[in-house]
């Protein structure tokens, strides 16, 4: 090996134990303020000359083009770096400065139902907009539960139970403690008066208070109606001999968007966690909503931005290192063995 | 931290004590009664994983108990390593099975769980359990790497590489995985939140591990086996740095913590 092949592995060498020490450090700082200290200026210096030095390997030593297995995983590195530099903050700036491409990097969209919206917040405050040249309209935004929901039930003994909810099903609730069932279910448990007397109601309005009315029959016979809430967890009176809690487990939240583009519908979806929407060159992730009532949603923005490109480098990188340290000698073997 | 008062922990429980015993057995020098007990240990852990699959009615590939489960019947990795490698560690190997079932048998819950949405993802399971597959083979290398070190090799065979070679070669086998899993969790990111890359922690380490094996791979290139010692302290780094990485953010507070949705 000649000396400058011996410097640029050296170079290679040292370049991955920076990044390694970089990296270490990086995860003892904490997510955002490693975020921000891999895309400062000396870090982006650093990203440069590190995909600089792939392409000069790949340039100087034959083996590293000749071998496919070894060209694709160094080449797949090269797109990596290249794609994540492309779409990071430094690289959304330079095309805007050099090309006059204005894409939002990524930001956040509120949407309330019913409603569209073009408008994607940028800042942490919520005081700065980028308008996308479409909208989006928000039809209905939802949550799903796993079912069934359950009812807890803890005795003063501290004996515990897990009831699934199913109307009008009766069990025992415990030694001499009577049996209890679920009569009804409530979505928004509301309370009111008809002729002096308290009546309850699931009211349709907006809002959410998830009940359920459980009637409980004592061993002795006696009856009682009690209100189970979702929201009010370990609610109990002195007199009860038993605490119920009420609680459902979120399968998923759902958004029912549609894309509204020069006054027509272009397209629609259902924005779900890990089945984002794409779309203009972007990203619309399901990320919050609105938790006291459910009137809005809240999509998290991403610009696609030198992804394609990045996944390219991993299926090179990938197909490489598995053809370089695997096919290839199982394909041999074989040959051998057939020969 | 939690113990199985069922059939199914039962079997887990025997599976690891026959483990355990197969190794003691085989540091006394009874190298035939403790491969005995090591293949009652993969009966065990085989009878585990079929009773799991009836009772739950799919591949019990689903969750972290199953994926777990599963490593625990490590044997066929030892006969493939020994056969088609020609590595041996089966010494080594009864004490990987025990460690990967400590997980299923007192950490993870064998009742099937309700996923929060982010894990709800066809990624979850080939994520972990490709990086659990690397973690085995680069734990292997990591043993012939400290025998490297400490200059012994404990199997005088003819037919097996010896430490040196044994290490490279098993690393050989694990990097793949492991790149596979840094790629499926970063593309499940980017289909979860929105970022393929987030620069958290977990993260960060996970690439550190990986960087340790670049590293390796290219020393190793430069320097033969001149520099025998620093290819074997890279190599064990490298395990070093897994460790970390599962440690780090341990997993009962990673999946409330930033790998998860709505917090
Ligand atoms: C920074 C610039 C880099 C340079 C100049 C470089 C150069 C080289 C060279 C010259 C070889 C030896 C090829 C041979 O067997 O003849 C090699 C092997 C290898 N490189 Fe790189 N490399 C770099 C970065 C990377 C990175 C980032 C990766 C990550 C995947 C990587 C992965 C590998 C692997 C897996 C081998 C195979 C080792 C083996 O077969 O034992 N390299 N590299």
């Amino acid at each position: 090996m000649n000396k400058f092949r011996r410097a640029i592995l050296w170079a290679a060498l040292a370049a991955i134990v920076a990044l390694t020490v970089l990296s270490i450090y990086g995860a003892f700082i904490g997510a955002d303020r490693a975020q921000a200290f891999f895309n400062r200026v000396p870090l982006a210096v650093y990203w440069v000359f590190f995909a600089a030095l792939l392409a000069v390997g790949i340039a100087v030593f034959r083996r590293l083009v000749r071998v496919p297995g070894l060209l694709m995983m160094h080449a797949g590195c090269v797109l990596i770096l290249v794609g994540g530099m492309w779409g990071s903050k430094l690289g959304h700036d330079l095309q805007k400065r050099l090309f006059g491409i204005e894409k939002v990097r990524e930001g956040r969209m509120v949407i309330y139902e019913g409603t569209s919206e073009n408008r994607i917040v940028v800042d942490d405050a919520g005081r700065e907009f980028e308008t996308l040249p479409f909208s989006l309209k928000l039809n209905d935004f939802r949550i799903e539960y796993y079912q069934p929901a359950n009812l807890y039930i803890e005795t003063r003994q501290g004996e515990r139970l897990k009831v699934p909810v199913e109307l009008d099903k009766e069990f025992a609730v415990g030694e001499g403690l009577g049996t209890a069932k679920v009569v009804r279910t409530f979505e928004n448990f509301k309370m009111g008066k008809e002729d002096g007397e308290n009546v309850f109601y699931d009211d349709p309005n907006v809002g959410s208070n998830p009940a359920l009315e459980v009637q409980v029959t004592q061993a002795d016979g006696q009856v009682a109606t009690k209100y189970i809430f979702e929201k009010f967890p370990g609610h109990s009176h002195g007199q009860d001999a038993f605490l119920m809690n009420y609680r459902r487990t979120i399968s998923d939240y759902i958004s029912e968007i549609e894309i509204v583009e020069n006054d027509k519908v272009v397209g629609a979806k259902d924005v779900e966690v890990n089945h984002p929407l794409h779309f203009g060159g972007y990203h619309f992730y399901q990320s919050s909503y609105d938790d006291k009532a459910g009137r809005y949603t809240v999509l998290s923005v991403h610009a696609d931005t030198g992804l394609y490109v990045v996944y390219a480098g991993y299926w090179l990188l990938c197909l490489g290192i598995i053809w370089h340290l695997w096919l290839r000698h199982v394909l041999a073997k074989m040959k051998s063995k057939s020969a | 931290m939690e113990i199985k008062f069922t059939l199914q922990g039962l079997l887990v429980y025997l599976t690891i004590a026959a483990y355990l015993s197969a190794f003691v057995v085989t540091m006394l020098r009874r190298a035939r009664t403790g491969h005995l007990l090591y293949l009652m240990g993969f009966a065990f852990a085989v009878v585990a994983y079929g009773y799991r699959w009836v009772h739950v009615r799919h591949v019990p590939l689903q969750n972290l108990f199953e994926v777990f489960l599963c490593l625990g019947m490590i044997y066929p990795v030892s006969l493939f390593s020994r056969r088609v490698l020609r590595v041996g560690g089966y010494a080594a190997d009864m004490l990987i099975g025990a460690i990967v079932l400590f997980p299923a048998g007192f950490v993870f819950h064998a009742e099937p769980q309700q996923l929060p949405p982010a894990l709800q993802s066809w990624l979850f399971t080939p994520h972990v359990a490709v990086y659990m597959f690397s973690y085995i083979f680069m734990a292997k290398a990591t043993v012939q790497a400290v025998w490297q070190l400490a200059g012994k090799n404990p199997e005088h065979d003819r037919n097996l590489l010896e430490p040196e070679q044994a290490t490279y070669r098993l690393i050989c086998v694990g990097f793949p995985l492991l790149t596979l899993g840094l790629i499926l969790g970063s593309y499940w990111g980017k289909k979860a939140w929105g970022d393929y890359w987030g620069w958290d922690p977990k993260e960060l380490w996970s690439l550190v591990s990986w960087l340790v094996y670049v590293a390796y791979f290219h020393f190793r290139y430069m320097f033969g086996k001149r520099r025998a010692r620093t290819n074997s302290l890279l190599a064990i780094l490298g395990m070093a740095a897994i460790i970390i990485t599962l440690l780090w953010v341990n997993l009962s507070r990673l999946f409330p913590g930033l790998h998860s949705y709505a917090t």
